[in-house]
């Protein structure tokens, strides 16, 4: 009998693997005869390819085609449908015509014998353009207009503001992010006897499976994707960009494997970011602190390819108890590459804006930050009037002020001090949605006692391998070790990306489902005859720890029942749904506190300490659950200090397009990391009570820098990043 | 060298890989990581950005931890190079790599052969201190987005102070 491992420290179990450099990502792989891509881009940001010269480039040793808008094989758009799960956020398939929406397009692809052949001549690739002027900023696309996505209401918003006793009105701006998973975008792509096969980089096997059977016009069992390992993506890799299917289009073409990489200056343009907003937020409450109004307007940059809307007040609509709201959503077309979802899309930004309004609030009434929040608390999703499936908000509160110390914290701007340092105590809430959806699982039991899970999803780091082993051994009450899990592969049993925090909410009740059926086939073969149980009724006996079982003390191993029936296996299949109890409204919760230091001698703003405690639901691998919160909350603070894709406002385009100069965090810029997981299951979303927690550690961590930095300095910076130069303004 | 084209040929190199001596026949162009990558089938170390900014590539030259897309494969003639593949000894994992899979030290991965290197070669570092400070400061030249650093200072620390 073994262990029960859900819910302990289990390591990775594809650990190994990455610490022996035996796990293969897409550009691990080297098929026969494979030659290599590398792109020629657009310089400017919009207008037209006039001519494309490739004679001196096509002369160069070792080049085999250089593909573009002339002479590339016609290809189809995929519908961008969700639903169907063939989204794409750049609808324009590759060299489909001269137009050029973004600097850093694909505008030619050459392929050659080697990596190095192909660079050399694509730098030698002429191309003509007719350049016209572009849109580099939102505040430019806003000048050319603006297109309303989607609002939300209730109650009476306007009324509720103008009649409230404490207002805060504010406009809260955020950069264009960029994901930079450490692996660049890569494809590895063949086609054989008409079934084209992909190592992708994908976040999403099924996905980018569907879409390229649209764009090649296949069906989709004619076509592979693998994603054994992912480098992350952070959302930069849920759906499919040009370089994809540009990679598998020439490689149709040419009748052999092509390999490509996107290097990292264009995985600022051609592959998706979070785009920039503008944030007008209005609050009005009582004297009290009761919350009359929330207003949460915002627009964000999207491109002239396609439109693609930041949700910044969907956490906003259902984290206080308010009953007169307005959420609007609207976007202006700027001349960039489409955006795309990035890690916490919507509530990532939003609740920089509304978490930094409920701290001006706050001081505004006089009121503790904390004291405010716990005043406007709901335990029914004011969005919809559902009660919260599962909340603990109110005990991350307490758990995280008591960790962190709070009660000892003086208001007064600068009124704390560490040596040379000034310190700013600051707290935001954070938030995300649960979600689970539906997902298919298959589990082989085999003779010698092992278990071998498949599901169509991936692991990009975030722990999926080591959470379905843990839920496979338990629920067949066998060892992990004897559990292989099968995973990234798109010819496996229907499974969810990884993406939206929804990946162990979905995936698991499939896996134990799938657990169930095999053991109930295998007490279905028990009975037959020739088998150790012949003639027994299935009904009366039991599947445990590996063995089926009967009421008389006798039991029967899988090889003992397979073996003589000649079977390899026992197999079972499940396809799991939505929510165990409809009805409810399925959220994560927490709070984040954050010690800033600012030194203002050497003008050094740091973060020094942040406390957070998140209540996501049962825990079911405290190691890599608490790895993703943390990891979460170290990007939030690049978000909040460093990160923004900066634009030449002359040519749109994007400056820093390098790890040198769009800054991301380093091991030095950590600060004392401490994360509460508050493990109460919500058996209403699944049966094992577990919800997401890859995303909801990004929300709300750059307010509570931003509201720290202002009990430091008095600064309320409503622009991120909080760069120094920002704080030596004298306004 | 250049043919009568003008173009560069191949050169040939003698590298101490891992502990094998390898010959390699490789044009001037090519830099040590695409040399491992794509023409010794060594992929366990990654490109993560072709510009030294990311750390992914680190490899130990003759003892020192160096960023391999930023060095010519044609420079290192003679040269002994460990890449993640030569950590461990067998199947017994070095006690670097043992720390990380004991902390957690990574998620997706992809750094991780470059962090590990790295960390590799701050073992026997000792003018590197011993604060967590110390090692972040000098694990900072290795970008992880997933942002495990917390556990990768935690297993250098244990593996420094077992080693």
């Amino acid at each position: 009998m073994s262990t029960a491992t859900i819910g302990t420290a289990v390591p990775r179990v594809e650990g190994i693997d990455k610490l022996t450099g035996r796990a293969r990502y897409a550009a691990d792989f080297h098929p026969e005869g494979m030659a290599y891509g590398y792109g020629v881009y657009s310089t400017i940001s919009r207008g037209r390819v006039v001519s494309i010269d490739t004679e001196q480039a096509q002369q160069m040793p070792g080049v085999i085609e250089i593909f573009h808008h002339d002479n590339f094989p016609e290809l189809h758009r995929s519908p961008a449908s969700f639903p169907e799960e063939n989204m794409v956020d750049e609808l324009r398939t590759p060299f489909e015509d001269d137009v050029v929406h973004y600097a850093g397009q694909f505008v030619a692809f050459v392929v050659a014998e080697t990596f190095e052949q192909a660079r050399n001549a694509a730098y030698r690739v002429r191309v003509d353009y007719d350049a016209e002027s572009a849109a580099a900023t939102l505040a430019d696309g806003r000048a050319r207009g603006t297109t309303e996505a989607n609002r939300n209401e209730r109650g009476d918003a306007d009324a509720g503001f103008s009649s409230a006793e404490v207002t805060v009105d504010a406009t809260y701006t955020t950069p264009v992010e960029t994901h930079n998973p450490m692996e660049l975008h890569a494809t590895t792509a063949y086609w054989r006897d008409g079934r084209l096969v992909v190592h992708e980089s994908t976040q999403g096997v099924i996905f980018a499976r569907n879409t390229l059977a649209k764009n090649f016009d296949l069906d989709p069992s004619q076509i592979e994707i693998h994603a054994d390992f992912i480098g992350s993506g952070f959302g930069g890799k849920l759906w499919l960009w040009p370089h994809c299917l540009a990679t598998c289009a020439a490689s149709r073409e040419l009748g052999r494997p092509v390999q490509f990489m996107l290097p990292r200056q264009y995985m600022f343009t051609t592959s998706g970011h979070r785009p920039e907003t503008s944030q007008h937020l209005r609050l009005g409450a009582t004297r009290q602190g009761v919350l009359t109004s929330i207003m949460h307007e915002s627009i964000n940059s999207t491109s002239s390819i396609n439109t693609f809307v930041e949700a910044c007040g969907g956490s906003t609509a259902s984290l206080y108890a308010c009953d007169n709201l307005r959420v609007t959503h609207a976007t202006a077309v700027v001349d960039r590459g489409t955006p795309t979802p990035m890690r916490a899309p919507g509530a990532g930004v939003g609740l920089f804006a509304l978490e930094s309004a409920m701290d001006e609030l706050a001081i505004a009434l006089d009121m503790d930050p904390l004291a405010l929040r716990r005043k406007n608390f709901t335990e029914v999703d004011p969005d919809g009037g559902k009660p919260f499936s599962s909340n603990h908000m109110l005990e991350c509160y307490d758990r995280a002020a008591e960790r962190f110390g709070w009660a000892d914290r003086d208001p007064a701007i600068g009124s704390m001090r560490d040596g040379d340092e000034i310190l700013g105590w600051g707290l935001a809430a954070c938030n995300w949605d649960a979600m689970r959806n539906p997902c298919d699982a298959r589990v082989t039991l085999r003779p010698d006692g092992s278990a071998t899970v498949h599901c169509a999803t991936q692991d990009i780091g975030t722990g999926t391998y080591t959470i379905i082993a843990q839920t496979a051994a338990d629920t067949l009450g066998i060892d992990i070790d004897r559990v292989h899990v099968a995973i990234g592969d798109s010819t496996f049993p229907h499974g969810q990306i990884s993406g939206g925090s929804w990946a162990t909410a979905s995936i698991l009740p499939a896996v134990i489902g799938a657990c169930k059926a095999a053991s109930d086939r295998l007490i279905e073969y028990a009975v037959k005859d020739g088998a150790p149980m012949a003639g027994a009724n299935g009904d009366d006996l039991i599947y445990e720890a590996g063995v089926v079982k009967n009421g008389q003390g006798d039991q029967a191993s899988a090889k003992a029942i397979l073996k003589p029936l000649s079977l390899p296996s026992a197999v079972g299949d499940f396809h799991s749904d939505g929510a165990t109890e409809p009805g409810y409204s399925y959220g994560s919760f927490g709070v984040h506190f954050v010690e800033i230091g600012w030194a203002p001698d050497i003008a050094r703003l740091r973060a020094r300490r942040v406390v957070s405690a998140v209540d996501a639901g049962a825990i079911i691998n405290d190691r890599t659950a608490r790895n993703q919160v943390e990891g979460a909350i170290v990007m939030g603070l690049g978000s909040a200090l460093f990160e923004a894709t900066e634009y030449d406002e002359r040519t749109a385009r994007p400056v820093n397009n390098n790890y040198a100069e769009y800054l991301v965090p380093v091991n030095a810029d950590m600060p004392d990391l401490d994360v509460i997981l508050l493990d109460h299951p919500d058996y209403k979303l699944n049966e094992l009570g577990a919800r997401g927690i890859g995303e909801i550690g990004l929300t709300g961590i750059q307010a509570a820098v931003a509201n720290a930095v202002h009990h430091a300095t008095g600064k309320r910076i409503r622009d991120l990043p909080i760069m120094l130069d920002k704080l030596m303004e004298t306004s | 060298m250049k043919d009568a084209t003008n173009m560069p040929v191949d050169v040939a190199i003698d590298l101490r890989i891992n502990g094998k001596m390898t010959q390699l026949d490789v044009p001037p162009n090519v830099v040590l990581l695409d040399a491992l990558r794509d023409r010794l089938g060594l992929t366990g170390t990654k490109k993560g950005c072709d510009h030294g900014q990311c750390g992914a590539c680190t490899v130990l030259v003759n003892g020192e931890a160096v960023n391999s897309c930023l060095s010519l494969a044609v420079t290192h003639d003679g040269d002994d190079i460990t890449t993640v593949e030569g950590l461990a000894d067998g199947e017994t994992l070095s006690p670097v790599q043992q720390a990380f899979l004991d902390h957690d030290a990574f998620q997706c991965g992809y750094c991780t052969p470059g962090q590990m290197v790295s960390a590799t070669e701050l073992m026997h570092n000792h003018a590197v201190g011993d604060t967590d400070a110390d090692i972040a400061e000098a694990m900072s030249g290795n970008i992880c987005r997933c942002g495990a650093y917390k556990n990768i200072v935690a297993a250098i620390q244990s593996a420094r102070k077992a080693g």
